[in-house]
């Protein structure tokens, strides 16, 4: 039979390669260190592996793994989903570059003028309006108010 | 006794008091609503403002802000699915699913008046417990606190959801939780685990971020992939009915309610257990309190007992940790730590003295916490309609502030660039965890009761030998566990013989 290759298959090796790692990282440590970490590691290396099985092998029966949690949205063309889902992994790491390469301060108003501009197609006033709100949210109460020690980007400091 | 209770009523009621109470509740209010701003953070910093104030004053002012932030976090919580306060994270599971089904003002009216019946069972447990809890918390060492974090990792299975496929996924957020909790330097030798020679990492990984990114990160990718509103496309006269139906769905569930809020204040007065292990615990209950698998299911998709146990669990949580704090001077959380510090600002010492010559003092707590949320309730029953109309705004307009408040809330858990690699790493797990149909509540139980079991374990066995296995609450909690484990399924089992027809 063969194996079929998909995401739940990928997310228990990954488990598996954690529970992996932390049974080889604990053989060096001293007893009392290590016995915690490998009585966790080897029943979740051992489930990891289960999981993996069950997810290259056979098939899910209706509902039967659906978890006590919130399911993502299924009513959407799958390519569209995929391309969305792109765009806003996408936006979420370019907000953390935003943050690492000019800091809060000033990438917060930046994001959000980018986001509503490119990424939701708004108009100019009301784009400019929630920019200026993140600004004051991020200067007045934030910064001025509470006192958040916010770094300098790699820019900044670059700069002096 | 009763005429210092109604001392402490009427002590409250004093205007310069109710005005000091009344700063505090508006303080508290916007710091609950706010993920970036922790209630613990607040509190430290309002310490100095209490010098120039009475006792009594000065109690009002701090317990009137405190008590009401974990009331206002659920509603940051339940609109955007971004924890206002990190012991309202469970609040994200069914109370957002249901904003998402258009139901925000029932999860609203529901958050808020089982929060506010969570706070009178905490203060009113607070009011009775005082004289009859030195000899429960002197009998709770540690062998009896590790065997109630194995008591709580035993909700696992009823966060599972139905089958043997779910149990091993809910097994492996479990004990992903558990190692993660592990992370950081070794309790007893301080030796580094998974530190990958990080000094971010001595300390563990942080919380906040990875409530943050676990909940908060696929709610903002599906609510980009949707496309629309939080709400969606439904009618907005859903939203405004809702309220009063949540406030009666307390009522309809209310010995939930009441166990959960008694789970809470337990919890709260142990000290060491932390806030968030309250509202997961809680949540656990809630979910095992479904009838069969198909009420199960509904769990995590907008059921509003998913609301009710956690909102509950949070407030009275409070009222509990007060108890050892007032009564011993021990405190049952951080917050309450540094509330000890606004007993030494007044000259007050915890202890006899609060049980006997301040008892009046003592009172006015209890009235505070109640009077504080009652006032929250009602002004947040006046807007809820207005805010569950935010689920109705675009989510092109929301995406980038939801991702602003995530981002800052995450950030001032250590003012670290780390707390933002955590939030995206998290963040990308839970979204692979929500794609498999792994659920996450499992982990975060792991997380907050890994490090509890082990500090326990090692003290245990170090001061008892092996012979802390046969101390009596330590059985107890050990057949308490047992049959936390098999309940539920055997309840479910009966029903399916029950259902079965007779040949």
């Amino acid at each position: 039979m063969k194996p079929k290759l998909n995401l739940h298959l990928f997310l228990a090796l990954g488990v598996a390669l954690v529970a992996s790692y932390a049974l080889y990282s604990a053989t060096d440590w001293p007893f009392r260190t290590a016995l915690f970490p490998k009585m966790i590691a080897v029943p979740l290396l051992v489930l990891a592996l289960i999981e993996m099985g069950l997810s290259a092998f056979s098939t899910e029966k209706q509902r039967e793994g659906h978890a006590v949690d919130f399911e993502l949205t299924a009513n959407i063309d799958p390519s569209v989903g995929r391309r969305r889902t792109l765009a806003i992994v996408g936006w979420i790491l370019s907000f953390f570059i935003l943050i690492l390469l000019i800091g809060f301060p000033v990438g917060v108003p930046v994001f959000v003028f980018s986001y509503l501009k490119l990424g939701g197609k708004e108009k100019w006033g009301l784009a400019l309006i929630l920019t200026a709100l993140s600004w004051l949210l991020m200067k007045g109460l934030f910064d001025r108010l509470l006192h958040i020690p916010f770094p300098d980007g790699w820019i900044q400091s670059l700069f002096g | 006794m009763a005429e210092a209770f109604v001392a402490g009523f009427l002590v409250v009621l004093q205007w310069k008091t109710f005005s000091f109470m009344l700063i505090g509740i508006a303080v508290g209010f916007w710091v609950g609503l706010l993920p970036g701003i922790g209630g613990l953070t607040t509190l430290a910093l309002m310490l100095p403002f209490i010098y120039d104030m009475t006792p009594v004053e000065a109690f009002a002012f701090l317990l009137g802000m405190h008590s009401v932030t974990a009331t206002t976090g659920d509603i940051t919580s339940i609109l955007f699915g971004v924890p206002g306060e990190g012991s309202a994270a469970a609040t994200i599971l069914d109370g957002h699913a249901m904003a998402k089904k258009g139901e925000a003002g029932r999860a609203l009216g529901a958050a808020l008046m089982s929060s506010l019946v969570g706070a009178i069972i905490g203060a009113f447990a607070l009011a009775i417990s005082i004289p009859i809890m030195r000899p429960l918390v002197l009998t709770f060492g540690a062998p009896e606190l590790f065997m109630l974090a194995v008591m709580g990792i035993s909700f696992i299975s009823s966060l599972s959801g139905q089958g043997g496929r779910a149990m091993i996924r809910g097994f492996l957020g479990g004990l992903l939780g558990l190692l993660i909790a592990l992370v950081g330097l070794d309790p007893q030798a301080g030796i580094e685990r998974f530190t990958f020679d990080q000094l971010y990492l001595w300390d563990g990984v942080a919380i906040v971020p990875l409530i943050i990114g676990l909940f908060a990160m696929p709610e903002i990718i599906d609510l980009a992939v949707r496309g629309t509103s939080i709400a969606g496309e439904l009618p907005q006269g859903n939203l405004n009915r809702g309220v009063m139906e949540g406030v009666k769905d307390t009522f309809r569930h209310f010995w939930l309610t009441v166990r959960c809020s008694l789970a809470g204040t337990f919890i709260g007065i142990m000290p060491g257990l932390g806030g968030s292990v309250a509202q997961w615990i809680a949540y656990g209950h809630a979910a095992q309190s479904a009838r069969d698998a198909t009420e199960r299911s509904g769990f995590g998709k907008g059921d509003v007992r998913g609301v009710l146990g956690p909102g509950a669990a949070n407030n009275s949580k409070e009222g509990g940790s007060l108890i050892p704090t007032v009564a011993f001077g021990i405190p049952g959380s951080a917050a309450m730590a540094i509330l000890l510090g606004a007993f030494l600002i007044q000259g007050l010492r915890p202890g006899l003295d609060m049980l006997d010559k301040h008892l009046v003092l003592t009172f006015s707590m209890v009235w505070t916490m109640v009077i504080a949320n009652v006032i929250t309730v009602a002004v947040s029953l006046l807007f809820l309609n207005q805010l569950a109309k935010l689920t109705t705004v675009r989510g092109t307009i929301l995406i980038p502030f939801i991702l602003f408040l995530a981002f800052i809330g995450a950030f001032t858990e250590h003012n670290h660039i780390g707390d933002l690699v955590s939030l995206l790493l998290f963040g990308g797990l839970g979204y692979l965890m929500v794609r498999c149909s792994w659920p996450r509540a499992p982990l975060v139980l792991g997380f907050v009761l890994g490090e509890i079991a082990e500090t326990n374990f090692y003290i245990s066995s170090t001061r008892y030998g092996l012979s802390w296995l046969y101390h009596p609450v330590v059985l107890t909690l050990m057949v308490l566990t047992v049959i936390f484990i098999a309940y539920p399924h055997l309840r479910f089992y009966l029903k399916q013989v029950e259902n079965e027809p007779i040949a």
